[in-house]
């Protein structure tokens, strides 16, 4: 047997076992004083984050690994798999967290039976390990690493025979230590066994495991001699600057389609007309999402259209979106059924939120109207994980036309579709769906436009407050009247710009330099809205409700304009 | 009905309610204010234990004291199917009453590093922990190496044991006494297996398995 | 990191035991890292340091409080305190390895009451933390929040539904805290609950809860237990804190809107220039 020592200071350090990262489980560790929150979600990924919450500092060892995301055990902040972003803070359900709110990670290599990372700046090589070893029990010590090292580099197997360098039987045999650099007087030793030794299994496991716990008495008494040297200072991650102040968390200033370069992994029919697109990043992790968001996707052809994440939480390896096969379509639904093939590459927004979904509801009921079912998919999938109540009503031309039936049979029971309805059947079904309202009870609708108006006026005559129905209209197919100018005043910018007809609020900002965002550019979306501080508002758009559009507290800059001749804007 | 002299904060009782929870006996919880009240030394409970020492089960004319004394009884009397207490082979047995008196040693070391720390009891508090950590890192091998072995649980076989009630408290309790775990992953996961027991209950300082579950 | 009191600190009262748990026999105990003996003396109380020196002394609110200076005042006033038909009681005292603003910040929080006070002070899936209001007295010497509504499950004695419950904060002291909360007694008066954290350490404090109600029912060792209970349920949040001092910096951590109340607390504590146990932002 060969024994091979390598240092923990610097490149690849392994910081778990692999088996130490099981299922629905955090493992705590620490490396050269900095503190490691491990988990592994239920696809397999390891993640390695700082173990620290980013809203009050909280460990996140002690939160809950649901198998999708990570929930911090003080104020159930969620954190996805994968990416780290925050997918949702309790405190304020109707809102979509920031998508900056997101953990620090650690790089991860899984491979010889060991969870590996490293603190350099420029990503180390890896080193060359036999795959499937005997992996040792880790044996933690309190003394100082490069103590533990030069303990290590003269230490011998009791019981074995040293031949110069440690040998065992005819060599074959090979075992590997590792120091991991827990703090500065902490240490543990790792270790892996490779060869024939390996098939003996418990018994040498066992007995390695004795001979280093001598070693480890040995050196802790050695240390505790000495003075204890002072824990390393550890670095906490410090939160991007635009989140240091409360946040609007409407300030989310993405810069539309192109931002982001996937590749089209998979492209499959998934219904009658409907195709579902597999995203995959061409390089490094997929921004984080939560339920209702959306992306903007620019297509070969210049055009970029909008397409809500189907995603369930945790399924952070690519981005799913289905598009039905429009019969008029203006080049969009044409293109993508048409001419993109699996491998293609295309440029993506960020996701947006502006289609957010509550999580303290008693109970939740989601109409999809066709293909409107992509963001309600997600949101479906959202609260089953938590073991919410919620209904998902989805009406469709004909099973033919039910998309996605894998994740519609993870639904079960939760799951109705209403087929073959005409308008009034459809009127009729939707007064029993929304015939009882209740305060914990909310609503979200998504589908074609009669079908979003007919739902809507049937759950005000139902009794439903306003604030819980939710909707998105996939578009604003009401007549936008831009005949009227008027002038907008900037009350954070001091500057005063006139609005011409025929063109939008959207539009003098950014001629004049000011940063929106906005995706739709037809008032369905919600991304371009911006807070009125006075005058009134002549909404055009199809994101407000009708309360919201009352107060006449923010507007849809890309399609809604002024009654009166002047509009301060928060901006 | 059986009554249970008990106190919130304390582990020792903590396992008690625990056990009977597990095994879904209804109780009466009788408060006896260990802190700051100092009731247990007071004549009324002194009356009941002369040691005043907490809990204290009666269960018909039977008053029994010593926490792990009381999980014993309660597995004898309550648990029908032999799991919690196991007289199956001399050995289990054997282990079962060796980590009933590893418990003990939680409770000298674990616990007192607690009590000064967060009680304000005039404990050696650095001695505690030592002790405690030496009793940690026997009990983390012990759970690695009976994980490689197919066990989960303290004494071998499929299901857990008194011994896994009995020490679990003062084991998840230890970072209010200073004790860390992280070095100990094997216990880590094994804390993690006992709140995932069927019955499973939470005292102050112990969350539970699923968020917002009590 | 500072470990001597800066001088705001220096300067305050702070808690060190309840009354009753104060005899002729001299007692020990630590603040701000200065080992102190108090003990009842005559009429009054006598707290004296290790090196001999006698500090001054205040018996108020059911508390015993001492000063490492020369507090500029008295104590900071609890009106309610003084109502006839009140009982005080210290809840207990109970010691935490974290830094007392820490404690303070912990108690001025509504969001977490489903999480961690789970079916007593909070219940899923009712986690909205709704808007409230903050602000400094004129004076600047204390943060009140006012209209801090959450859903409280069996939140009064005559009913078993959940519902709002209206809670007031007052932050008159770097580490202390008045809770001011509808009695469910009378619904036109408040229980108060007061925090007084008695800084040990940098990162180590003794919280002192001292209750003053209305509450004629429940015996004084039910409402320790029930605070106790609370307390013990925030402790293994408090413990796995990191930095166990409060960040002062901005960018330390993420606020957000049900945090106004903290916000205001670590500006407050900046602007006081208060260094020990907390993070001051780097200049």
């Amino acid at each position: 047997m060969t024994i091979e020592r390598a240092s923990g200071a610097n490149g690849w350090v392994p910081v778990a076992a692999s088996e130490d990262v099981i299922p629905r489980h955090v493992f705590q560790g620490k490396l050269l004083g900095q503190e490691l929150a491990i988990w592994r979600a239920d696809d397999g990924y390891v993640n390695i984050w700082e173990n620290r919450c980013l809203h009050r500092g909280v460990r996140l060892s002690i939160g809950i690994n649901t198998g999708t995301e990570l929930i911090c055990q003080y104020h159930g902040w969620r954190y996805a798999n994968r990416n780290a972003g925050c997918t949702y803070i309790p405190a304020h359900p109707a809102d979509a967290p920031p998508r900056t709110i997101c953990n620090r990670t650690y790089p991860v290599r899984e491979a010889a039976g060991l969870i590996w990372t490293h603190l350099d700046a420029v990503e180390p090589a890896f080193p060359a390990l036999t795959e499937a070893p005997l992996v040792l029990r880790a044996m933690p010590l309190r003394a100082v690493p490069a103590a533990v090292e030069a303990a290590l580099a003269a230490w011998s197997v009791e019981g074995l025979t040293a031949e110069g360098d440690l040998r065992f039987g005819d060599g074959s045999s090979q075992l590997q230590l590792y120091v991991q650099a827990v703090d500065a007087g902490q240490s543990v030793i790792r270790g892996v066994l490779t060869g024939a030794l390996a098939g003996q299994g418990l018994v040498v496991l066992r007995r390695l495991n004795t001979a280093l716990t001598a070693l480890t008495r040995q050196l802790e008494a050695e240390a505790l001699a000495a003075p204890a040297p002072a824990p390393i200072a550890p670095v906490y991650a410090r939160v991007s600057e635009e989140l240091a102040e409360m946040p609007g968390l409407e300030a989310d200033l993405a810069d539309g389609p192109g931002k982001i370069r996937v590749t089209l992994a998979a492209k499959k029919m998934v219904a009658n007309g409907i195709v579902s697109l597999e995203l995959k990043p061409l390089r490094g992790v997929l921004p984080t999402f939560q339920p209702g968001a959306h992306i903007d996707v620019a297509l070969p052809s210049g055009l970029v259209r909008q397409y809500s994440l189907v995603n369930a939480p945790g399924e952070t390896d690519r981005y799913v979106i289905g598009v039905k096969r429009e019969a008029q379509s203006t080049g969009g639904s044409e293109a993508i059924h048409e001419h993109l093939r699996e491998g293609d590459l295309l440029a993506i927004s960020e996701p947006r939120n502006n289609f957010t979904l509550r999580r303290d509801a008693a109970q939740t009921i989601f109409i999809a109207g066709g293909i409107g079912v992509t963001p309600l998919l997600a949101m479906s999938a959202a609260l089953a994980g938590d073991g919410q109540d919620f209904q998902l009503h989805y009406f469709a031309a004909g099973q033919e036309h039910l998309a996605f039936q894998d994740r519609l049979a993870a639904l079960g029971d939760r799951l109705t579709p209403h087929l073959g309805l005409d308008p009034a059947a459809t009127a009729a079904k939707l007064r029993d769906i929304l015939a009882q309202p209740g305060p914990a009870k909310q609503v979200y609708v998504c589908g074609p436009g009669p079908m979003l108006d007919a739902t809507l006026k049937i759950a005000a005559e139902a009794g439903w407050p306003d604030n819980s129905v939710h909707f998105e209209y996939f578009k604003n197919t009401q007549t936008l009247d831009d005949s009227q100018a008027f002038e907008i005043a900037l009350a954070r910018s001091a500057v005063t710009l006139q609005v011409p007809a025929g063109k939008s609020i959207l539009q003098v900002l950014r001629e004049n330099g000011i940063k929106m965002a906005s995706s739709c550019g037809q008032g369905a979306c919600g991304t371009c809205k911006v807070r009125v501080l006075e005058g009134t508002p002549d909404h055009q758009d199809v994101y407000l409700n009708a309360s919201e559009k009352a107060s006449n507290a923010t507007i849809m800059t890309c399609v809604s304009r002024a009654k009166t001749d002047r509009l301060i804007l928060d901006l | 009905m059986i009554r249970l002299y008990d106190y919130d904060l304390s582990g020792n009782c903590y396992k008690v309610r625990l056990m009977l929870a597990i095994l879904g006996l209804d109780y009466e919880r009788k408060n006896v204010e260990f802190f700051p009240g100092k009731r247990h030394r007071e004549p009324e409970f002194l009356a009941v234990n002369p040691l005043g020492q907490l809990p204290v089960l009666e269960d018909g004319d039977l008053r029994l004291t010593q926490s792990q004394a009381i999980l014993t009884y309660l597995a004898r009397a309550y648990d029908a199917s032999g799991q919690w207490f196991p007289l199956d082979t001399p050995a289990r047995t054997g282990q079962c009453l060796q980590w009933l008196g590893f418990a003990d040693a939680l409770t000298a070391t674990a616990s007192a590093a607690r009590l000064a720390d967060g009680m304000g009891f005039d404990f050696d508090g650095d001695a505690a922990r030592e002790g405690a950590h030496k009793l940690f890192a026997v009990l983390d091998e012990h759970l690695w190496f009976h994980e490689r072995e197919g066990h989960d649980w303290l004494v071998p076989g499929a299901a857990p044991t008194i011994a896994d009630i009995a020490c679990f408290p003062y084991v998840m309790l230890s970072e209010e006494g200073g004790i860390p775990r992280e070095p100990f992953p094997a216990i880590r996961r094994w804390t993690d297996r006992v709140k995932r027991i069927p019955g499973f209950v939470v005292m102050p300082g112990i969350f539970p398995a699923i968020l917002g579950s009590q | 990191m500072s470990e001597q009191p800066d001088p705001f600190m220096l300067n305050q009262w702070f808690a060190i035991s309840g009354l009753t748990d104060v005899g002729p026999t001299a007692k020990n105990t630590l603040l701000m890292g200065e080992k102190l003996s108090y003990r009842r003396a005559g009429d009054g109380f006598e707290v004296t340091t290790a090196d001999g020196r006698t500090l001054p002394v205040l018996a108020q609110y059911a508390c015993l409080w001492t000063s490492l200076g020369q507090p500029e005042s008295g104590l900071f006033e609890i009106p309610q305190y003084h109502e006839t038909d009140r009982r005080s009681i210290v809840a207990g005292s109970i010691g935490v390895n974290v830094s007392a603003q820490r404690g303070v910040e912990n108690f001025l929080d509504m969001g977490h009451f489903p999480f961690v006070h789970t079916g007593i002070l909070g219940e899923l899936p009712h986690t909205e933390v709704k808007e409230y209001n903050v602000r400094l007295t004129e004076d600047g010497s204390e943060i009140i929040a006012t209209e801090c509504m959450f859903y409280q499950p069996m939140a009064s004695t005559v009913s078993t539904e959940g519902m709002d419950v209206e809670y007031i904060y007052r932050v008159p002291h770097p580490t202390c805290s008045v809770l001011y909360k509808s009695s469910p007694l009378d619904e036109k008066r408040l229980d108060v609950i007061a925090l007084f954290v008695q800084p040990i350490g940098p990162e180590k404090l003794r919280a002192h809860m001292v209750l003053s109600i209305l509450d004629d029912v429940n015996a004084d060792d039910f409402i320790s237990h029930f605070q106790l209970h609370i307390f013990g349920q925030d402790k293994p949040i408090l413990e796995n804190q990191m930095p166990k001092r409060l960040p002062l910096d901005t960018r330390a951590e993420t606020p957000i809107r049900a945090d106004k109340s903290s916000i205001m607390y670590r500006r407050w504590l900046a602007a006081k220039g208060v260094t020990y146990g907390t993070i001051p932002a780097a200049a």
